[in-house]
């Protein structure tokens, strides 16, 4: 990056800061800026890592750990599937239809290589494996989740489905990525770039709401309430099982607060 | 926030420019990646047309130096952000809902 005079006569030289907010709606709520998206980080990455990555050699303990844990995110990416895949109905535009769509696809894909992950591992039944290990909380906030999605209770879903469920595990994967053996890094890699669109979709559709009808802010406060604990606990002891740094579990909670903070639900 | 308080910069005076190089920065269509890149954490010195956006924590960046009442757009996770003075003195950013 170097600064110099002048500038902006050349026909590339458009600054995407420039976009009027309906173009910028445009652009990114579109399957052509997902599918361009993506390729940037996943060509050449089947079931999301590079060929070629030796298996590491993981002990007995840490192998289960990590069984564990990928079995728990499965129960994520599954909620947030089944979630997202029935808000598309509901949602009240355009542009959320259309990113719904994407974020379905990116919930099967998540899926798909976490389960792709426990098969590499030598788990024979990753189904069984994972209604065996199962957080309960987990699977009870994904029950709730459904349950607004079955509602149409879309402010209730969003809030659930895009803010808490992914703002916590992005904190997650990001910390799981820093202590992982190299392939689960390079799939968690993949999966954390996915889920910075849907944290923002999130918090940026249920900010224009709350901007709209303030009255909402009372009730996903209860909701907050109600989820915080199914979901926070979860992530919490994954982190902890899997040997993450303290700092890296206190910035689970710090990230997911400071964006509560920004919606005004704190 | 809204869109209404989005203003132009109040100070008028000339603005640097930078010309912007592609940094590895790989999660939005090629032509937009030049105008974003990791943000390598607290330590990160930012330049002046560089912020971070506080929704996913990507560094925005522009072509030209950054002054309160900007405009910008943080495409990874598609939020609209407006440059304000911190209480530090600093540049910062709020979303627009």
């Amino acid at each position: 990056m170097s600064p110099s005079a002048g500038g902006g006569s050349d026909p590339d030289d458009f600054d995407p800061h420039d976009l009027e907010p309906g173009d910028f709606r445009d652009e990114v709520y579109s399957f052509e800026f997902w599918f361009q998206a993506v390729d940037g980080y996943l060509a050449e990455r089947p079931y999301g890592h590079r060929v070629g990555i030796s298996e590491p050699a993981l002990d007995p303990v840490r192998r289960e750990a990590l069984i564990t844990t990928l079995c728990n995110y499965c129960v994520g990416e599954t909620a947030a599937l089944e979630g997202a895949s029935g808000m598309v109905e509901f949602a009240p535009n355009r542009h959320a239809k259309i990113f719904l769509a994407t974020q379905v696809a990116d919930e099967a894909r998540h899926l798909e290589v976490f389960l792709r992950r426990l098969i590499d591992l030598g788990v024979e039944d990753p189904e069984a494996e994972i209604a065996s290990r199962a957080n309960p909380s987990l699977l009870r906030f994904k029950e709730r989740l459904l349950e607004f999605v079955a509602g149409r209770d879309w402010d209730a879903a969003v809030f659930a489905q895009n803010v808490v469920l992914e703002t916590m595990e992005n904190t997650a994967f990001r910390a799981h990525e820093t202590t992982a053996d190299p392939i689960t890094a390079e799939i968690l890699d993949g999966v954390i770039k996915d889920e910075r669109r849907h944290l923002g979709f999130g918090e940026n559709d249920l900010g224009a709401r709350l901007m709209r009808d303030p009255g909402v802010r009372t009730r996903l406060t209860e909701i907050r309430a109600e989820l915080d604990p199914l979901v926070l606990g979860t992530f919490e002891a994954a982190m902890g099982d899997l040997g993450a740094e303290a700092d890296r579990r206190t910035a689970l909670g710090r990230d997911y607060l400071t964006a509560i903070e920004r919606l005004g639900l704190a | 926030m809204t869109d209404d308080t989005i203003t132009d910069a109040a100070d008028e005076s000339p603005r640097r420019r930078f010309e912007l190089e592609e940094t590895g920065f790989n999660e939005v269509p090629k032509k937009w990646r030049k105008f974003y890149r990791y943000w390598e954490g607290p330590d990160d010195e930012l330049g002046p047309n560089e912020i971070v956006c506080p929704v996913c924590k990507v560094v925005i960046r522009s072509r030209r130096e950054l002054r309160p009442g900007d405009r910008l757009y943080c495409m990874p996770c598609m939020s609209r952000l407006v440059v304000v003075m911190g209480p530090d003195g600093r540049l910062d950013t709020e979303v627009v809902y």
